[in-house]
């Protein structure tokens, strides 16, 4: 029966204990909300991260990443990449030639990287393809054209059908000048990854700086599944111990800390809230045993164990806090699951959000294994918040308490 | 044996800088069966008496003894589990659990009992005939009037077969027609289930139905009239 009076006793004063609930459901609707924006912010930089800038696993000769030297390089990279298309877990894997490079035009000048590809193969790894803003990803087969992203453009001053002049260097180390013409402009959500990279065709490239037949600087894998990473870098290591097996992770550590440290200050975000919430809690209950001085002397007058009294208010509190938070998860589970798939347009700040790597439109997206993280820290807060009301009920003298007094 | 034994009960309370002598040496015994009234004005002890008789409150010296077990030294412990086995309480202001219907509110003490449930049912079923409150059985307090209230309270009190049962101002708050017929019901139990009914009252129609009537003053007892049917009084 202890049970059912807690229950009843929630609504017996029902404006004071509706206050509490719903501060209750939009405080922890705030927190999950934002939380779940968060996330899906950090999971998108990721996703961006692995689709347009690493893949999932990169395969270079060990020392390349330092300085792009092109004496480090994989020599038998197509057979590499046959092996690699092998494996049962591998979406796709394409060789590249990378080489650092200065692009000029007639009124400005910058550093670059070179990307040499096989446009159909480098597709598959690559959402690059998918990107364009202006023109076409290598439409037409003509020699010496280029992609390059918006932000170079804009910073090259140079538009579609444009001349951009690339000084590089040979193998030999001769410098030698090459001329290409942007064939398309892509867009990425990473506005310095759009200033660096161009993509040119894999035998422009060879042919301009002397690259071996049949040699690359780096493999891109991608792979079907995020979670087979770790395993499949482990075989590679093991299958091509001369070559240096990296993973996303160990590309782009920053993106692993972001995801990792979000996803601890939503459980600090979501406590502070509760935290807060503890004290409305306490508030509320304390006037709900000031206002049944009486009734609480009757019971412990009649023989009502104080701890069952105690039992009871705590159990009143742990039912008015999860009543609050089962309506608030379920708001928020439902406005997650709207967003998660119609997104949050940031188009507003899309300029500085780019610039953080981040994309201008959002898919809030949660874990089911918060949910019940948060229904557990809500059951947690809400007996401590119990205890001092509790506390105050079984301190009460029965003789006196039973007069009002 | 008696039920109650009250030998030299002194309460001082010194909430002020003055003390205050609520109880001063109080001698006492109650016999199974006994409709006793405790009267006198206010201030003079009734209910200190009835606290400590009911071990809400502990004295400064002396001992209340219930059947022989002192319930003066009762750890705190102890002495709630003698209250719910031992003592029915009726208050003032009827003290019902405003949540729980009429039959939950009596069930409840026999649930802290750990009556099985038919028993229970068939208690509840009995005692709110005998109340004539059958037709209330699953009405919330707030529906009755205040003579329904503390005939619900009276029912609850006996609940839990109690050897005696403390009713501090039951009928303070009812008009005259419910005050005559809770004394009525409550005579009638008396008789009925042998229970020992102790009152704190001001009220000359309680007093008139007591079979016996004590009277404080300045925390001592200064008459214990014992009356019989034909208004015959003797003192004791």
């Amino acid at each position: 029966m202890l049970v059912q009076i807690a229950w009843r006793n929630i609504w017996r004063n029902k404006i004071r204990s509706l206050v509490i609930i719903i501060a209750v459901i939009l405080g922890l609707w705030g927190g999950i909300f934002s939380d779940a924006f968060m996330q899906g912010m950090a999971e998108q930089q990721v996703y961006s991260s692995i689709h347009t800038e690493t893949g999932h696993l990169q395969l270079n000769a060990p020392g390349f990443l330092l300085n792009h030297d092109m004496q480090l390089r994989i020599g038998d990279a197509d057979s590499v990449v046959e092996q690699i298309n092998r494996l049962p877990e591998t979406e796709a894997a394409a060789a590249t030639i990378q080489i650092t490079a200065m692009a000029s035009t007639a009124s400005s000048s910058t550093g670059i990287i070179v990307n040499g590809i096989a446009p159909d193969t480098y597709a598959k790894v690559s959402d690059i393809s998918k990107l364009m803003v202006n023109g076409d990803y290598f439409k037409n087969d003509r020699k010496n054209m280029v992609v390059v992203g918006q932000q170079l453009a804009d910073k090259l001053r140079v538009k579609l059908h444009s001349r951009i002049v690339l000084t590089l260097q040979t193998v030999t180390g001769d410098i030698i000048y090459g001329a290409f013409k942007i064939e398309g402009i892509y867009r990425t959500h990473n506005s310095e990854f759009d200033k660096q990279m161009i993509y040119v065709q894999k035998d422009d490239l060879q042919s301009l700086v002397g690259f071996p037949s049949g040699a690359a600087s780096l493999v891109r894998v991608l792979l079907q599944k995020d979670d087979d990473t770790k395993e499949v870098a482990e075989k590679l290591r093991s299958q091509f111990p001369a070559e240096q097996v990296q993973t996303w992770i160990e590309l782009s550590p920053m993106q692993q800390v972001l995801s990792g440290t979000m996803t601890q200050m939503t459980i600090i975000f979501v406590g502070i809230i509760l935290i807060a919430l503890a004290f409305g809690i306490v508030n509320t209950m304390l006037m709900a045993v000031m206002d049944r001085t009486r009734e609480i002397g009757m019971l412990l007058s009649i023989g009502m164990r104080p701890s069952k009294v105690f039992g009871m208010i705590v159990l009143e509190t742990v039912f008015l806090s999860l009543t609050g938070a089962v309506v608030g998860i379920l708001i928020s589970i439902g406005t997650i699951y709207w967003f998660g798939k119609s997104g949050i347009n940031l188009s507003m700040i899309a300029q500085g959000a780019n610039a953080m790597g981040y994309n201008s439109v959002v898919y809030p997206t949660l874990g089911a294994g918060f949910y019940f993280q948060l229904a557990i820290m809500v059951v947690v807060v809400a007996i401590i918040a119990g205890l001092i009301p509790a506390r105050r009920a079984i301190r009460l003298k029965p003789a006196e308490a039973v007069r009002g007094d | 044996m008696p039920v109650i034994e009250v030998k030299q009960l002194k309460k001082t309370y010194n909430e002020t800088m003055v003390p205050v002598h609520a109880l001063n040496g109080v001698d006492l015994t109650f016999e199974k069966g006994e409709f006793t009234a405790i009267v006198g004005p206010s201030g003079c002890g009734k209910t200190t008496l009835l606290n400590m008789m009911g071990g809400l409150d502990r004295p400064t010296s002396g001992i209340v003894t219930i059947e022989n077990d002192d319930i003066t030294n009762m750890k705190a412990g102890e002495l709630v589990d003698f209250r719910l086995n031992n003592i029915g309480f009726i208050f003032q202001s009827y003290n019902l659990i405003p949540v729980l219907t009429v039959k939950e509110n009596i069930e409840f003490i026999m649930e802290l009992q750990h009556r099985n449930r038919k028993e229970m049912e068939d208690r509840v079923r009995y005692l709110l005939e005998v109340m004539g409150l059958s037709d209330k059985i699953n009405v919330r307090p707030r529906y009755l009037s205040g003579g329904q209230q503390q005939r619900v309270a009276v029912a609850r009190a006996l609940a839990s077969k109690p050897k005696f049962i403390l009713a501090d101002e039951p009928t303070a708050n009812l008009d005259s027609k419910s005050t005559d017929i809770l004394l009525d019901l409550m005579a009638e139990l008396n008789q009925k289930e042998n229970v020992t009914f102790v009152f704190s009252t001001h009220d000359q129609r309680v007093m008139d139905k007591a079979r016996r009537i004590i009277t404080l003053e300045d925390g001592k007892v200064i008459s214990d009239i014992k009356q019989v049917k034909s208004n015959e009084a003797r003192h004791s």
